[in-house]
């Protein structure tokens, strides 16, 4: 599987338990369909830094980081090849 | 996973509870009474450098590690009888790792000095009148001109506020967009104008903590006194909370300890029908469980304390912490107040004022409601 395809699952099972009947695009906007939100970045965080072996702070938590699917996983190729 | 104290950390828990019996305990009854803030004491800990503990020490820190400062915390809990300077120290510290994380450059290095050496006192300000569980339903919004923000808006129940030289203030920067974006994170300080605070509030327990309003009225600050990056807020706040959500669990812990303790000695020392009381199991049996949940309460504490010291996340591990030693604290001091029986409703014994500095704990850095809608969150649901 892919990063993005890692990521759209981890979504749909866990922050949306499979409840759209429309699949999630890359470029969906996470945030503001409210499919991301206060509590779900927190999910979000701990599956990324567990399934990815990240530690992601500082600069790069910014909400655009976790816009999209696509966002996310250019975050995790970033970090990957520091 | 392996929680023994290393030989330096026990040797610093050694000389925080020395240090805390001997300066920071005596006329704590009074100072519940007239409900004042003891800067005094406050001053005697930041030599003690209770306050440098986490920070950098070319930030004027002295560099010692999470779990580290969490065993002190647990330590001056467990030895200063004056929970509310307690918490002010530790919410200090919680400020201080705000900046640490999300702060440039600059800001680490003009702020942390000061925060650490404790010469400024330091408040963070999230809760408004209209919104406090609910925490980003704010108003207080900040409008961004040309060189400037604009702050206005109303913070509440604000520790360390009436004191506080500096504050970082949690405000709306885009009210377009939802929590997670469009909030934002400064760093204010006393004398900015149109930044005033209010005058202390008078409330049940923590009463040597001072809470009060911070008002903002066509407050401008430059755009260098943000902290971290625009629509950050709500991700800060999160960061923060699981520092938070383990370090003043660590005070918590040890002022169960102490509790424990004490009622240990008074259930041995009391008689009646000819025995010591901690004889009868309806006594002994409470005992027990404060005991339990001191043992169990030290292991979350620790779980959480070693994930943020390798810098993970533990949100999860940190409400676990928060909710269960918050709530064992506080039927533990409602206990103590049972064994010790009447006594332990006059104030001379100081078991009353351990049940009124505990009640606030299952509400403040979230209720252990929200605890509980964290943790099922995190747990899947």
């Amino acid at each position: 599987m892919s990063n993005k395809e890692i990521i759209k699952e981890f979504i749909s099972h866990e922050l949306l338990h499979d409840s759209r009947e429309t699949p999630l695009n890359d470029e969906d906007q996470l945030i503001e369909l409210g499919i991301i939100d206060s509590l779900g970045i927190m999910t979000l965080l701990t599956f990324v830094e567990d399934r990815f072996s990240l530690q992601i702070s500082g600069d790069d938590l910014i909400p655009e980081n976790f816009g999209s699917i696509a966002a996310i996983s250019d975050l995790i190729e970033r970090q990957l090849n520091r | 996973m392996d929680f023994t104290f290393t030989s330096e950390q026990r040797e610093l828990r050694k000389a925080v509870i020395d240090f805390a019996r001997r300066e920071l305990n005596p006329g704590v009854v009074e100072r519940d009474r007239l409900g004042v803030f003891p800067r005094d004491l406050w001053e005697k800990c930041a030599k003690q450098r209770i306050l440098a503990l986490p920070f950098p020490v070319n930030l004027g820190g002295d560099g010692f590690d999470f779990v580290t400062t969490v065993a002190v915390f647990q330590a001056l809990g467990y030895a200063c009888k004056d929970s509310g300077l307690v918490h002010a120290l530790a919410s200090q510290v919680i400020c201080g790792i705000q900046i640490l994380l999300f702060g440039n450059e600059s800001q680490r290095a003009a702020l942390l000095p000061d925060l650490s050496s404790g010469r400024f006192i330091y408040s963070q300000a999230i809760t408004e009148p209209g919104s406090g569980s609910d925490a980003f339903a704010m108003r207080t919004n900040a409008v961004k001109n040309a060189d400037k923000y604009i702050l206005n808006g109303t913070k509440t129940m604000i520790s360390n506020g009436p004191v506080a030289d500096r504050a970082i203030v949690y405000a709306v920067t885009d009210p377009s967009k939802k929590a997670l974006g469009g909030t934002s994170c400064f760093i204010l300080s006393k004398g900015d104008p149109g930044f005033t605070s209010g005058k202390p509030m008078e409330k049940m327990g923590l009463r040597t903590l001072e809470n009060g309003e911070l008002i903002f009225c066509d407050c401008e600050i430059p755009h260098t006194s943000l902290l971290g990056h625009e629509g950050q807020g709500l991700i800060m706040f999160n960061e923060a909370m699981e520092w938070e959500r383990t370090l003043i669990p660590a005070c918590l812990l040890g002022e169960l300890e102490r509790v424990l303790e004490e009622t240990v000695k008074y259930a041995k020392e009391r008689i009646a029908f000819g025995q010591p009381i901690g004889n009868f199991q309806a006594v002994s049996h409470k005992v027990a469980t404060m005991k339990m949940n001191l043992e169990l309460g030290r292991l979350a504490l620790y779980n959480a304390a070693h994930l943020k010291n390798q810098r993970k996340h533990a949100a999860l591990e940190a409400s676990v912490a928060k909710l269960f030693i918050s709530e064992s604290l506080k039927q533990a001091c409602l206990d103590a107040v049972q064994i010790h029986g009447g006594y332990g409703y006059m104030t001379e014994f100081e078991v009353e004022r351990e049940l009124r500095d505990s009640i606030v704990s299952t509400i403040y850095s979230g209720t252990s409601e929200m605890q509980a809608n964290i943790i099922a969150r995190l747990a899947g649901l």
